[in-house]
């Protein structure tokens, strides 16, 4: 609706301002409903697995740390099923966090191996967290795109090369 | 190494991405206020529930059952207490919005009974939300921050800083900001509220051991009085003025509680929510499943552990809890109480930012003010009133306190106008201007806020805070209610505007009562009443001996009182669902909406008006504040 005529008399001028707003529904909806919803796992399961994750190193627990890695997992299915519900994959930035997060992770898990500050269940527990991602990682691409396309997921051609195959 | 600043730098990036995707989607300005109408039902449903609860269940709730024991178990069921207006109001009102095309609380109540009264006041009490309740808790949590850095961060900068974050979103994205961003904080403090009884119960020693320390404290005959109800009501002067015997938790003082409670979801605030959603298929579903039966069950199940286990240690309160455990999950408590807290306080800003200039200031005094400024000034408002909650929480914390308090009993006072609109169409607009007027008187009465004002002035009331044990929610319904019926008795003849004839025309045709919600209507008379009754009424003094065996020890192996309250939260969810389906207050309903086209008015040149308008204001401040000194200066001390 219009925005309201200056020469309204208060009350109805009233009635006719209620409706600046246009109703309208957002094209990009499902998309936002599908971030509120990996946020909201994340927020929840994800820093709950690394909270408990990180207690398991504290106390020296690896029972203790891998119930946080589970959490992890959990929080990477949740995300997986919600993307399977609005039919869509990760995202480049999901994707990018994830892997830049993993990235680092190992770099922090490899120099604490290297200054030799680490005990055996620390080892293990992070042995665990870095396998446990990475074969799921593997399962994942395995499962949504087959063996073949999987690979192709990395193997991207430079635009000459496929220019040429044409 | 502090693992608070890490999270919390985490969580304002968090709030600034979905701040930043909320004003791409508003489009510039269009859709800042109410993002277009096009909220999802589950998110709102989220929402509402997340901001209805918000950091007030652990913060608040908790504290006053490690402090007071089970004597007020209407605390246990605040879910349902908090779900039950909901049903009763959200799916009417949400249709007249749509058909009238309305936005806030402030607008139905203009366009029904055009009276400017009732949209002052309306957004009086969004006022008190954004600045004193939810600054209340914002208070608690920066007290937390201080708490948990060891005084490395002082009161100010903490306050300040969680005042940035919360002003930055809301003034960036608006309505958009507030929902997206309050779904994800809703379920996280719902998580939060879970970790917090998981770390007390394991800190304990579990279930059994919490309540063995429970079975201890009861036999001290000083403290065995936490575990029951005194009585239905005690003929005290109030609080400040005369001891209750035992304590002041007695059956009323839990009804009137309760009643304050569904104050919540007749504010401007949940209304505003329900307003902004694109569809009311959620509320039925909202209401039953996450209000009363999710967030509900936190409270009976989880804030009643907390509160418990602060009985039996007071290490294990939400401060001793969040020291006690390891840094990573204290930051990641936090923040989850943070979540809640700002779910309530973003959208308290923005309803009262939107009741104060779009609802008052744009129609009184500046009828020109374009969509682009409108949405300006409202930010512009929203910081202020930000700043006033942040100066009342370092300088003024009493004050705060006290008109903190004021917030929930004046909402309560809301539901004669909203039943006016809905539901009873008997109640005509002087009946529900002057009862709103009482309810007000009667709320201020008995709150300290009124009777501090009254004592500067040299009126010493006989009475302090709720007197006879009744909370001032159910003292302002009381003279609310009997002017209310009173007024409109005598002004049946009044007609209504063309907007409200509308409205009740409309409700009638679409929501025309269907044979089964008919033929079930005494039935639902009696649940209702019955569980009222029992669950937060006089019928709780059975609760205090319902599950006891012969020798006076606990059969549930739990207080009675605390089994009584789990029983009939059970009862009150099959309540909501019942109210909420099969009598179809909050079914989805399937039909188009059409909107109301009014007729073409001639419309009058109202600069001259608006310009007189401010001119009284002016005037009327001046003089007022004169007589307030005069009167202070000559019966104040």
């Amino acid at each position: 609706m219009a925005e309201r005529s200056e020469s309204v008399p208060l009350r109805q001028s009233f009635i006719f301002d209620r409706n600046l707003e246009v109703q309208s529904m957002s094209n990009r909806g499902p998309n936002l409903e599908r971030n509120i919803l990996v946020f909201a796992v994340w927020a929840v399961l994800g820093f709950l697995g690394l909270g408990i994750f990180l207690e398991g190193m504290a106390r020296d627990l690896w029972s203790l740390s891998a119930l946080g890695i589970a959490l992890i997992v959990a929080a990477f299915i949740a995300h997986i099923v919600i993307n399977g519900i609005f039919n869509t994959g990760f995202t480049p930035g999901e994707t990018a966090l994830g892997i830049g997060a993993y990235g680092f992770l190992g770099l922090v898990f490899v120099l604490g191996v290297a200054s030799d500050g680490m005990t055996i269940a620390d080892f293990y527990s992070g042995l665990t967290l870095f396998g446990v991602l990475a074969a799921g990682f593997l399962a994942y691409l395995l499962t949504r795109h087959g063996l073949r396309n999987a690979f192709s997921q990395f193997h991207i051609k430079p635009a000459s090369e496929r220019e040429a195959a044409k | 190494m502090n693992w608070l600043p890490l999270y919390g730098l985490f969580y304002a990036a968090v709030t600034l991405y979905w701040a930043r995707v909320a004003a791409r989607e508003n489009g510039d300005v269009e859709t800042y206020f109410s993002a277009g109408h096009s909220i999802a039902p589950w998110i709102s449903a989220l929402v509402i529930a997340g901001a209805s609860i918000s950091g007030w269940a652990l913060l608040d709730g908790a504290e006053q059952i490690g402090a007071g024991g089970f004597g007020l178990p209407a605390l246990l069921q605040a879910g349902i207490a908090l779900a039950l207006p909901g049903v009763l109001f959200f799916k009417r009102l949400w249709l007249l919005g749509q058909r009238l095309r309305l936005s806030s609380l402030g607008e139905l109540l203009r366009a029904y009974y055009g009276s400017e009264f009732l949209v002052a006041f309306a957004a009086a009490v969004a006022v008190l939300f954004a600045v004193a309740f939810a600054g209340l808790q914002l208070a608690a949590l920066s007290r937390l921050v201080v708490l948990l850095t060891g005084g490395e961060v002082s009161l100010p900068v903490a306050s300040t800083l969680l005042a940035v974050v919360l002003f930055g979103y809301v003034v960036i994205g608006g309505m958009r900001a507030v929902s997206y961003l309050g779904a994800i904080q809703a379920v996280f403090a719902a998580v939060a509220i879970v970790g917090f009884t998981g770390f007390a119960l394991i800190g304990l020693g579990g279930f059994g051991q919490l309540n063995a320390g429970l079975v201890a404290l009861a036999a001290d005959p000083a403290k065995a009085t936490r575990f029951i109800v005194t009585g239905v009501i005690q003929f005290t002067a109030g609080a400040g003025r005369e001891a209750a015997a035992g304590h002041e938790g007695t059956a009323l003082a839990s009804l009137s509680v309760a009643l304050g409670l569904m104050g919540f979801q007749a504010s401007p605030l949940a209304i505003k929510m329900v307003l902004s959603s694109r569809s009311p298929r959620g509320l039925a579903a909202g209401q039953t499943w996450v209000m009363a039966a999710t967030f509900g069950g936190l409270v009976a199940l989880c804030v009643a552990c907390l509160g418990a286990a602060a009985m039996v240690s007071s290490g294990f309160g939400i401060a001793g809890l969040l020291q006690s455990v390891s840094p990573w999950f204290g930051a990641w408590l936090f923040i989850g109480l943070l979540a809640g807290v700002q779910l309530m306080a973003g959208l308290g800003l923005l309803t009262a930012g939107e009741a104060l200039v779009r609802n008052l200031y744009k129609p009184w005094f500046h009828g020109r003010l374009n969509r682009r400024d409108t949405v300006n000034l409202t930010r512009i408002v929203i910081g202020l009133l930000l700043l006033a909650s942040v100066l009342m929480q370092n300088l003024t914390p009493v004050t705060l306190t006290v008109l903190g308090s004021l917030a929930l009993p004046l909402a309560f006072q809301l539901w004669t106008p909203l039943l006016g609109i809905t539901w009873l169409r008997w109640i005509t607009r002087p009946a529900a201007v002057t009862g709103v007027g009482f309810g007000i008187a009667g709320v201020l009465l008995t709150e300290p806020f009124g009777i501090a004002v009254l004592s500067f002035f040299g009126l010493d009331l006989p009475w302090g805070r709720a007197p006879w044990t009744i909370h001032s929610a159910a003292w302002g319904m009381a003279a609310n209610l009997a002017v209310t019926l009173l007024v409109s008795a005598f002004t049946q003849r009044r007609g209504l505007g063309q907007e409200a004839q509308e409205m009740r025309r409309f409700l009638s045709e679409i929501l025309p009562a269907g044979s089964r919600a008919r033929s079930l209507r005494s039935t639902a008379w009696s649940l209702t009443l019955a569980w009222l009754f029992l669950a937060v009424g006089p019928g709780l003094v059975f609760g205090n001996y319902a599950f006891l065996h012969a020798d006076g020890s606990w059969a549930l192996g739990m207080p009675s009182l605390w089994g009584w309250g789990l029983l009939f939260w059970v009862a009150g969810v099959g309540l909501v669902w019942f109210l909420s389906y099969k009598m179809e207050m909050a079914s989805p309903l399937a039909s188009e909406v059409p909107a109301y086209e009014p007729p073409p008015r001639l419309q009058a040149d109202q600069r001259q008006a608006e310009h007189d308008r401010l001119r009284v204001l002016i005037f009327t401040c001046a003089v007022g504040f004169a007589l307030v000194v005069i009167a202070a200066l000559g019966f104040g001390r």
